[in-house]
């Protein structure tokens, strides 16, 4: 039989020691930040490109009916759109929430997991539906002018990826987030339990 | 710890230093695995150090750290699907039992016990293992120093009868 002091005293006689030095810790701080810059910088710059490919075809392109204009304009908002929503999710990674006391630490985890889950779910929804709907108007001005063939060819394709993404991809992709999310929000609401400082009995 | 007049480097040098075991020692505690324990330990420092001007010339590094640490180690076990309790259990047994030490036996049938544990309590019990002033704990879990006297007397007597219903068998 072993009392609380022979316990402690089993602790301290413990080699476990951390594999880490703080140069390592330095050194994967270098290694994250220019990793996290150059991802940013690559997404940032693929866009850019689309964007600029985009303004290029608009401007250079005879489009004359009202629908391709709109097509374009909703393609580039969807661009900027995804630039801004970037822009922002790198800068919500802050650390000023971690000196919170855990239970308020734990509240803002769970609405962190909330956002981004609004964020991967609706907001993606909607973003792949005004992409589709560009795709769409782009459509009309090409029935007009191209072959028969081309012209259902594009409408059969846009059509099939829309029932496919929408009434397959998507509810899968949804459902899985959900489950994970609730997972989440059940583990972070038993943790906030545990540190609610209540009054014992 | 003088936290003032030195270079930033140096600071931090100093600071990882005189927490680094302890905070390992948390995060060990906590998760059961050494590999993550290091992991958890690591973004534990880079978020000092991120952070390291904003604390500058405040009285008690350690329980910023420690604070740091346990909501760091919270947010890890949200983020990833943790294993459940019997096979972080079976995990340290695999990891520390076959270390030949009669004394690693011991350290390894105690951080069995505490897995064992609810995590706000494995994260208490730790500091009390590692000497941390009941103060210093109330302020990093956030609970009155009145409850804590009180849970920390449960979840001794709680490790106290698992480690030794543990070593019966």
């Amino acid at each position: 039989m072993k009392d609380f002091e022979a316990l402690k005293s089993i602790w301290h006689n413990q080699v476990a020691l951390p594999k880490v030095s703080h140069e390592d810790v330095l050194e994967k701080v270098n290694k994250t930040r220019t990793g996290l810059a150059s991802r940013l910088l690559l997404e940032m710059l693929g866009m850019i490109l689309a964007t600029a490919f985009l303004i290029y075809v608009w401007i250079e392109m005879p489009f004359r009916m009202w629908t391709t204009h709109l097509a374009m304009a909703v393609f580039l908002g969807c661009c900027v759109y995804y630039i801004i929503a970037q822009i922002a999710n790198y800068l919500k990674i802050t650390y000023d929430s971690l000196l919170d006391k855990p239970e308020e630490y734990i509240l803002y985890l769970k609405k962190y997991k909330h956002d981004r889950f609004i964020f991967n779910t609706r907001k993606y929804r909607i973003y792949s539906i005004f992409v589709t709907a560009g795709f769409m108007l782009y459509f009309v001005e090409i029935a007009f002018l191209a072959m028969l063939w081309v012209t259902i060819a594009g409408i059969v394709f846009t059509f099939a990826w829309i029932i496919v993404w929408y009434f397959v991809l998507m509810p899968i992709y949804i459902k899985k987030e959900e489950s994970k999310l609730e997972d989440m929000i059940e583990n972070l609401e038993r943790l906030e339990m545990q540190f609610a400082d209540s009054d014992f009995e | 710890m003088k936290i003032t007049g030195l270079s930033k480097e140096a600071l931090f040098k100093e600071i990882f230093q005189a927490n680094s075991k302890k905070i390992y020692h948390l995060c060990y505690g906590y998760t059961g695995d050494d590999d993550t324990a290091n992991d958890l330990m690591q973004e534990t420092f880079m978020k000092v150090w991120q952070n390291l001007d904003k604390f500058r010339n405040q009285a008690l590094i350690s329980t910023w750290i420690y604070r740091i640490a346990v909501n760091t180690c919270l947010s890890y076990l949200r983020v990833e699907k943790r294993q459940p309790k019997d096979e972080l259990t079976d995990n340290i047994i695999e990891t520390k039992g076959e270390e030949i030490s009669d004394k690693n036996e011991q350290v390894a049938s105690l951080y069995k016990c505490i897995a064992q544990l609810e995590e706000n309590e494995r994260i208490i019990i730790t500091m009390v293992l590692d000497e941390v002033p009941y103060t210093e704990i109330a302020t990093i879990s956030g609970i009155s120093e009145g409850n804590l006297r009180v849970k920390i007397h449960r979840i001794k007597q709680k490790l106290t009868e698992l480690y030794n219903k543990n070593e019966r068998f």
